[in-house]
């Protein structure tokens, strides 16, 4: 910028009105005022969060799908235990779509005498619909061919699974939303205890410090040190299978996760000058830990929680697949999908649904976990 | 104050002119430096001082061509050794970083490596840009080492970050800006993250060394009482604008833009008596810089034509300018002047003989 | 060396401990084996005399313990294969779990250091963000839905592979054959897990100030972040494959059996259904073993880097 010399002034410069130069008397300059309302930190976290699409779709997903385990298992019109061996692994048939040739209820029967179509006993009236190969095979005409496979079966006309019937003819639909239902039980209630016992832990370990700390601590290494599946098959073995020690397993060492957040939160806290304002006011231990310091872990232990959800329902399909889940004849998505893997190959969809369901489940509480920890914690914005 | 009057003879090393450099944010487009112009000039000292958010941080990043990615200069060049810097690209620009132009960071707790030996970390460019024997290498560190003050550089050159204090940090992190045997030496805010009794030492080294290996240095800070002793001139900047430049005299005797006389009343010093002044109001949004002169809202001495227009550099001597209404002759007709307290407070300054001459 | 101790310790105890939880398992599971009727009579006199029975409580548990560290003996199959020595049964099954456990640690940590460095270096790029699609996927669908559906997509849709173990492999090339679908399902969380990781480490470093000190000392930005950044992101990543391994090992107790690998994955899930406690214990025990002292490698090797366990001193 040129430098303008005072005493020689430029022509636009010279003429400038003398009521420019009133000097405003500013007597009171005060920090700018904020144009909107203080907002507090959960609200703050809140709006962040609502703004993030990815956030708000996963969390409809969880809603959706937690709507729809409340729901589903009720108004299918069977019930998830309902066996019924005359109508075994039928196909997915819905209302409606089956014109458009999807979910129709349909199979291909590979390998079948020609000869046998005629039998009304093996296929029933309008069973047979199209035949896609002819060939012979050691003199013997065989055929692959496409049946109605209700009418096949000799099921009422008016049933419909949306989603098949399993190895029993129970209803898939039912099942699949029977058993979400239990696997986030499952999920929420080895959550909830996790929490329960990794607060306490934590915050007598984090505010006593000195040798309760330490013991506490060492005890806790010791515990996480052990092979996290091991420990859990042991103790399924030794429980039995079942919601209970499902829940049970996953605590034994879920918790340690928790109380190492909680304590190092109270590290971070008990020394901060309104919680030693407070104690010389005689606050209560209790109070200091409840009122006082707790709060600040809030934030934090959402966002634990929220990974830690799809973690459970996660472990909970493993030990279903290793034989150790929830007792039948009740369903979890983890027992549907190790049941389904038996006929992967004969009966895809029995699969399909469950690997479907887990997976979507599984994305959205993970991508909202990352939305709440975004949230929470502006600084990590943008990371990951 | 003899090197005044040879300022105009002497040789300019790098050249700042009418910088302007945006970012992109979540808001919009922040403007962080607004058009900024400098010279340094061979073996003087240029402290640029402003508060946080000011711009001169993102002034200094340009020249080092070390801007974040969503930097934009939308203009200006930054003129060394016959390069536009601006122009450099990354790929040619770390033959200038280090070896022309060294940088001190803020925070010598965060800057070094902490996994890497100390040693290795002052060497490292000798060895892989320079082509440097590792014999040869050690041998320069260990003797920047004891330049910068380190005892036993010895034993201390295969050490770790974490062994050393934070003095001691900073200390080394010098060594390593002079490793490339620079020209030019640009120090960000050197002292504000270290303790009170170590920042004297640091500035006493730097200027030592400045002495020494005759550097020309960029002093960015926020505090004008470290510029006091270091400076041979100063500029003053305010929302990403040179607001003043002078010699230190200047600026610390004779300030004119409102801005500088806050600066230099919320200075704390031993014999101020009267209540410590704040500057009130807080820093305009740099995303809608306002109109006029930007420091009004702030300003006790706004007058109408600092809301409509924005000043321009006013010249008060050859060396000393302000971007403020009040240089007008026609604002001098208000009779406006620098607050009584800072008038005292220049008198006792100018009795003392506080400011580098 | 007093950290190397200290580790090995702490590994100890923590064995100690597993094997105690074993021992709980096989004598107060309710429905003991010793009294099973399913179970025959010798094997059962062998068990008797074996586990002594007749002795109290504290001293079985004495003799268990010694069994195992002296002769590793674990005891006797009484369900899958009556009669023979577990340990026996075991180190046959390992070769192929081995292999996948291994081949899917040592695929993963390359890959997903590539496509960590490469996300990080495309920072909000295109590039960028179909990786991060691909980790969210990965990360989040577990590896026996994974292996379910390359199951049925590679061996019968494109039959390309088989679909269950083919027991006549005899040669490494045939047994990776097949092998390749369960090593692909196992890998596929893990090189997600670690893409996020490294991903999230370098550009924390790429932005830290110690990055910056070495593009202004004069480093190419190469340079800076192939010595500096890179060197500095590996440091914590040893925490993270200690995750891996676990992850992999325990995706690989159900993988394997879907594929039918005579492993011991699938001979735990078998022993599980049986109620073959011996066998059951036996392997937990040696997941347990392998795991904790890869565990402890990594963990030594991490002090051997990281200079500040290495020197001491805090952080």
């Amino acid at each position: 910028m040129k430098w303008i010399d005072r005493n020689n002034l430029p022509e636009e410069l010279k003429n400038l009105p003398d009521s420019s130069f009133e000097s405003l008397h500013q007597e009171d300059i005060k920090d700018e005022k904020f144009q909107t309302k203080p907002v507090g930190f959960f609200r703050d976290a809140m709006i962040r969060l609502s703004k993030s699409k990815v956030s708000m779709i996963s969390v409809s997903c969880i809603v959706l799908i937690i709507i729809l385990a409340l729901l589903v298992p009720n108004i299918t019109g069977y019930s998830f235990t309902e066996q019924n061996l005359g109508n075994k692994n039928l196909p997915p048939k819905i209302q409606g779509l089956e014109k458009l040739g999807i979910a129709d209820g349909t199979r291909v029967l590979e390998n079948r005498k020609k000869d046998a179509l005629s039998d009304p006993d093996r296929y029933p009236e309008g069973s047979v619909l199209e035949i896609l190969r002819e060939f012979d095979s050691k003199g013997v005409a065989m055929v692959d061919v496409k049946v109605d496979y209700y009418k096949y079966v000799g099921a009422e006309d008016n049933r419909y699974h949306w989603f098949g019937t399993d190895y029993l003819g129970r209803d898939l639909l039912t099942r699949l939303f029977q058993g979400t239902r239990i696997s986030l039980m499952i999920a929420f209630f080895s959550v909830l205890t996790n929490c329960f016992i990794g607060v306490i832990y934590g915050a007598i370990s984090g505010y006593y410090g000195g040798k309760v700390d330490m013991i506490l601590t060492h005890v806790a290494e010791v515990l996480d040190g052990m092979p996290y599946i091991v420990v859990t098959i042991l103790f399924m073995i030794l429980f039995g299978s079942g919601m209970v020690s499902i829940v049970l397993a996953l605590t034994i060492t879920g918790w340690i996760g928790t109380s190492r957040l909680i304590r190092s939160q109270f590290y971070r806290f008990k020394g901060r000058e309104y919680v030693l304002a407070a104690r010389t006011l005689g606050v209560p231990d209790l109070t200091l830990i409840f009122r006082h310091i707790l709060p600040n872990c809030v934030g934090p232990l959402i966002t634990r929680v929220m990974i830690a959800i799809p973690g459970a329902i996660f472990s909970e399909s493993f030990l279903a697949y290793l034989g150790l889940g929830i007792k039948a004849p009740n369903p979890s998505i983890g027992v549907l999908l190790a049941d389904g893997q038996k006929v992967l190959l004969q009966y895809p969809y029995q699969t399909l649904f469950p690997a479907v369901l887990i997976s979507l489940l599984m994305i959205a509480f993970n991508l909202f976990s990352n939305g709440l920890r975004d949230a929470l914690d502006p600084t990590k914005r943008g990371e990951e | 104050m003899a090197a005044e009057t040879k300022k105009q003879e002497r040789e300019v090393v790098l050249s700042v002119k009418d910088l302007k450099v945006n970012f992109r944010a979540y808001g919009g487009l922040v403007q962080a430096v607004r058009g900024i112009s400098f010279d340094l000039h061979r073996g003087e000292t240029l402290a640029i001082v402003g508060e946080s958010g000011s711009g001169k941080s993102v002034s200094i990043k340009a020249i080092m061509g070390i801007l974040a990615n969503n930097a934009i200069i939308e203009s200006g060049e930054i003129l060394y050794d016959g390069k536009d810097l601006t122009k450099v690209k990354e790929d040619d620009f770390h033959e200038i970083r280090g070896k022309r132009i060294g940088l001190i960071f803020q925070d010598p707790l965060s800057a070094l490596n902490p996994i890497m030996k100390i040693g290795r970390q002052i060497t490292e460019t000798l060895r892989l840009n320079q082509k440097m024997s590792k014999e040869d290498a050690k041998k320069r560190a260990l003797e920047l080492m004891t330049a910068v003050g380190i005892p036993e550089p010895e034993k201390r050159y295969d050490q770790y970050p974490f062994q050393f204090s934070g003095g001691m940090r900073q200390r080394i992190v010098i060594a390593i800006a002079l490793a490339g045997d620079p020209e030019i030496l640009i120090c960000d805010e050197p002292t504000t993250a270290l303790d009170v009794t170590v920042q004297a030492k640091i500035l006493e080294l730097i200027n030592q060394i400045k002495k020494d290996r005759n550097l020309s240095v960029i002093f960015i800070t926020h505090d004008l009482g470290v510029v006091a002793n270091m400076a041979d001139r100063v500029n003053v900047m305010y929302a990403g604008k040179v607001v003043e430049t002078g010699s230190a005299e200047e600026i610390f005797f004779e300030p004119a833009h409102p801005y500088t006389w806050a600066l230099l009343s919320s200075m704390p010093d031993l014999h101020t008596k009267e209540r410590l002044m704040a500057i009130p109001g807080t820093p305009p949004n740099m995303i809608y810089p306002p109109k006029g002169d930007a420091f009004a809202p702030r300003s006790e001495f706004a007058m109408r034509i600092d809301y409509e227009q924005e000043p321009p550099m006013f010249k008060i001597t050859d060396t000393h300018a302000a971007a403020t209404w009040l240089l007008h002759p026609k604002a001098a007709q208000n009779g406006i002047e620098m607050p009584a307290v800072l008038k005292a407070r220049i008198e006792r300054m100018k009795r003392s003989g506080a400011v580098n001459g | 060396m007093k950290y190397v101790l200290q580790r090995i310790g702490a590994m100890l105890l923590t064995l100690f401990l597993v094997m105690t939880l074993s021992f709980m398992v096989i004598r107060l599971m309710p429905m003991s084996l010793f009294e099973n009727p399913e179970v025959p009579k010798e094997i059962q006199e062998k068990l008797e005399d074996k586990f002594h029975l007749n002795d109290p409580l504290p001293l079985q548990y004495y003799y268990f313990m010694e069994g195992i560290v002296t002769d590793l003996d674990f005891g006797i199959s009484v369900k899958l294969r009556p009669g023979l020595e577990v340990f026996d049964i075991i180190v046959t099954r390992l070769p192929p779990t081995m292999l996948i456990n291994f081949l899917s640690l040592f695929i993963s940590i390359p890959l997903g250091l590539i496509f960590g460095t490469i996300a990080a270096l495309k920072r909000n790029t295109v590039v960028d963000h179909v990786i991060s699609v691909f980790v969210i996927l990965f990360i989040s669908i577990p590896s026996f839905v994974f292996a379910s559906l390359l199951q049925y997509l590679f061996t019968f849709v494109w039959p390309l592979f088989p679909t269950l173990y083919e027991s006549t492999a005899v040669t490494v090339g045939q047994m990776m054959h097949s092998l390749v679908l369960p090593i692909v399902a196992l890998s596929l969380g893990p090189i997600a897990t670690l893409t996020r990781y490294l991903r999230g480490e370098l550009i924390e470093n790429i932005s830290s100030e110690y990055l910056l000190l070495a593009r202004t000392k004069g480093l190419t930005k190469t340079q800076s972040i192939v010595r500096h950044a890179f060197r500095n992101s590996m440091m914590p990543i040893t925490n993270t494959l200690v995750s891996l391994i676990t992850g992999i090992m325990g995706g690989s107790l159900v993988v394997e059996n879907m594929f039918a690998v005579p492993g011991t994955g699938g001979l735990l899930t078998k022993s599980i259904f049986a109620g073959d406690h011996f066998l059951t214990v036996a392997i937990l025990i040696f997941y347990s073993a392998i795991s904790l002292v890869t565990i402890l490698v990594v963990d030594l090797c991490y002090g051997l880097i990281d200079p500040r366990v290495r020197v001491g001193g805090g952080k």
